[in-house]
């Protein structure tokens, strides 16, 4: 890493916050009712509206965990990274176009009035506030990180100054705020990841180049399971977790809460549909951008990092990295393995352009979990439960609380991760997706979902991925083994199921036999969610 | 009982027919280990193409069939 701090670096970046201030600051003008706040007013277009749902969807998890697994786990996980981006157009027609037509405030709205039961806006809170936390957490790291690569500063002076500018930013903005800050901080992202990539593949000498610079560092990288026992890595090392890695964010687009709030928001259903192409064409070139960052991360750190080169070319990558984490104080270093691959283009420009890029990245996924947090907290719990006056007259102010007690949570969690960042977003995916998907899809697709389904897989699911994912990362080592390896097979490596993924289908097929055990819906609310909403999506 | 229209299923198979052809040829003639060629399979068609075609599929077919019964409901009043 170069000691010296970049002034080419702090300019673009400085550029790019002064943007977000000016953006926020007419955002704020017209920030009039809560409504706005939570919702932007329902007037977001499409392109506004695709473009805020990809730097949402994203995080630092994508922009630095994904390349970091593949040079941990090699070409294997590719497909799970291509899973992401393919799971977006599903969403359309699955969720998408129904819930715009639904048209409710809140994610939990939706739950309450599909189920009948206004008090589970309490249990499906709690789920949301844990996906919150790591969410908050993780883009905090990642907004850290590029600050470090920026400043040069140690780690924990960086994530305070990171956790006070999203403060910033989401306190006064709310949902309009978000959205087109969102929208321009997607910009910058997936122009920075290409033009990473592009420079990258420039300097190695096309796709060739690629091809053999990863073949070198990495002599695995290309094996698959069937290449057994050469596989690139324990963790993609069978058919069972390739698929299973293909699956951990599959469905997230359709059913994770910060993406169905940016159905809410568009003008019409129109608007919803056409705004996930605008999504998924953008998402597609930054994540072709993020595989071939990934895939040549090693090499290029080994070859042309600053402190590899300074070492006369024996370090490893991993060394590199391990000396930039004794340095800077960093908790989970893989994840700085994408920003150690640019640095090693030793082009300030480019560089500075990526870090602007993660800083967008990572402030747009925090805001976006904020506001779905402060719905949920100010409005559900105290508005609709609760029945508070002081929060039903000043929804703003409480919501803008909420988002801060947020924040500052996410900040100490982020002070030392409880992991890589790609990993805190995967568990609030499986955990989130496996007890609250189910009633979100069946209970538009399937007549006879039920209030006691709902309930039963909310509470069960959210405990079992929870104790699944805790005991596989605690007892067996990682979270990707599965949580029972040691009794069931006496081998604690017997199955890799990453993020113990399989809760997903076990929670639909529990949703489905409690249906199928207990008192039909009411006639009304079926013609309501499953005729009416479903009807020409 | 509701059911999605037929273009959904279409992009199904577009996105799951690749990702189950391109795990068989992998596991059976090793297509990853020809230079460059995961490179334009697995990113170019797989990541980018693939979604955006089902993606616009989505909106374009959906509006076209919106199109159509309004023009029909017109024509019958």
């Amino acid at each position: 890493m170069a000691e010296s701090v970049d002034p080419v670096v702090i300019a673009i970046v400085a550029i790019y916050l002064i943007a977000v201030v000016v953006i926020g600051y007419y955002s704020r003008v017209r920030l009039k009712s809560a409504i706005d706040y939570y919702v932007a007013g329902r007037r977001v277009g499409s392109v506004v509206n695709g473009l805020a749902l990809e730097s949402t969807y994203f995080s630092p998890a994508s922009m630095l965990g994904l390349p970091a697994y593949i040079f941990l786990i090699g070409y294997p996980f590719w497909w799970g990274m291509m899973a992401i981006v393919a799971g977006m157009p599903i969403a359309t027609l699955l969720t998408a176009a129904a819930l715009r037509k639904y048209a409710p405030v809140s994610f939990a709205d939706y739950y309450a009035d599909r189920f009948g039961d206004e008090r589970l806006r309490w249990w499906i809170g709690i789920i949301v506030i844990v996906g919150s936390i790591l969410y908050i957490a993780l883009s905090l790291v990642g907004m850290a990180l590029f600050m470090v690569a920026i400043l040069k500063m140690p780690y924990l002076i960086a994530l305070i100054i990171t956790t006070i500018i999203t403060m910033f930013y989401v306190v006064y903005g709310g949902m309009i705020a978000t959205s087109w800050n969102a929208a321009m901080q997607a910009v910058v992202m997936t122009l920075a990841a290409i033009i990473a990539a592009v420079a990258i593949v420039w300097q190695l000498g096309g796709f060739e180049g690629v091809y053999y610079a990863a073949l070198k560092s990495y002599p695995k990288i290309w094996n698959t399971p069937a290449d057994a026992p050469d596989v690139p890595h324990l963790l993609s090392s069978t058919w069972i977790a390739v698929i299973g890695w293909f699956f951990v964010w599959h469905y997230g687009f359709a059913t994770m809460p910060y993406t169905v709030v940016r159905f809410f928001t568009t003008m019409d259903i129109k608007t919803a549909r056409r705004s996930i192409f605008w999504c998924t064409l953008a998402a597609g070139a930054f994540y072709v951008a993020l595989q071939l960052i990934g895939i040549t991360s090693k090499y290029m750190i080994e070859k042309y990092h600053p402190i590899a080169v300074a070492a006369g070319g024996n370090m490893t990558a991993t060394q590199v990295l391990a000396t930039i984490q004794k340095t800077y104080g960093i908790g989970t270093v893989t994840d700085y393995s994408m920003i150690a691959a640019v640095e090693a283009l030793g082009n300030p420009v480019v560089l500075g352009i990526l870090c602007a890029g993660g800083l967008a990245v990572a402030m747009s996924t925090a805001a976006g979990w904020a506001v779905v947090v402060n719905t949920i907290i100010a409005r559900d719990w105290m508005v609709k439960l609760l029945k508070s006056k002081k929060a039903e007259e000043r929804p703003i102010f409480y919501g803008r609380l909420v988002a801060f007690i947020f924040l500052l949570i996410g900040f100490i969690v982020a002070i030392q991760p409880p992991a890589l960042v790609l990993d805190l977003s995967g568990w609030a995916f499986i955990v989130v997706i496996c007890s609250l998907g189910p009633g979100l899809v069946l209970g538009l697709w399937w007549k006879r979902a039920t209030r006691a389904a709902m309930w039963i897989t909310a509470i069960v699911m959210f405990i079992v991925s929870m104790v699944a994912w805790l005991r596989a990362h605690l007892v067996l080592g990682h979270h990707a083994r599965f949580f029972l390896n040691d009794i069931l097979f006496g081998n604690p490596n017997a199955l890799i199921t990453p993020h113990q993924v399989w809760t997903i289908p076990v929670g639909f097929i529990l949703f489905i036999i409690i249906s199928l055990l207990t008192k039909p819906p009411e006639e009304e609310r079926v013609q309501k969610y499953c005729v009416e909403l479903t009807k020409e999506v | 009982m509701p059911w999605p229209p037929k273009v959904f299923w279409v992009g199904l198979l577009i996105i799951y027919g690749t990702a189950v052809l391109g795990w068989l040829l992998e596991a059976t003639v090793k297509i990853q280990k020809i230079p460059t060629a995961q490179i334009w399979y697995t990113s170019i068609w797989a990541t980018f193409l693939a979604p955006v075609i089902v993606s616009w599929m989505y909106f374009y077919f959906r509006e076209r069939a919106e199109a159509k019964k309004a023009a029909e409901k017109k024509e019958v009043s």
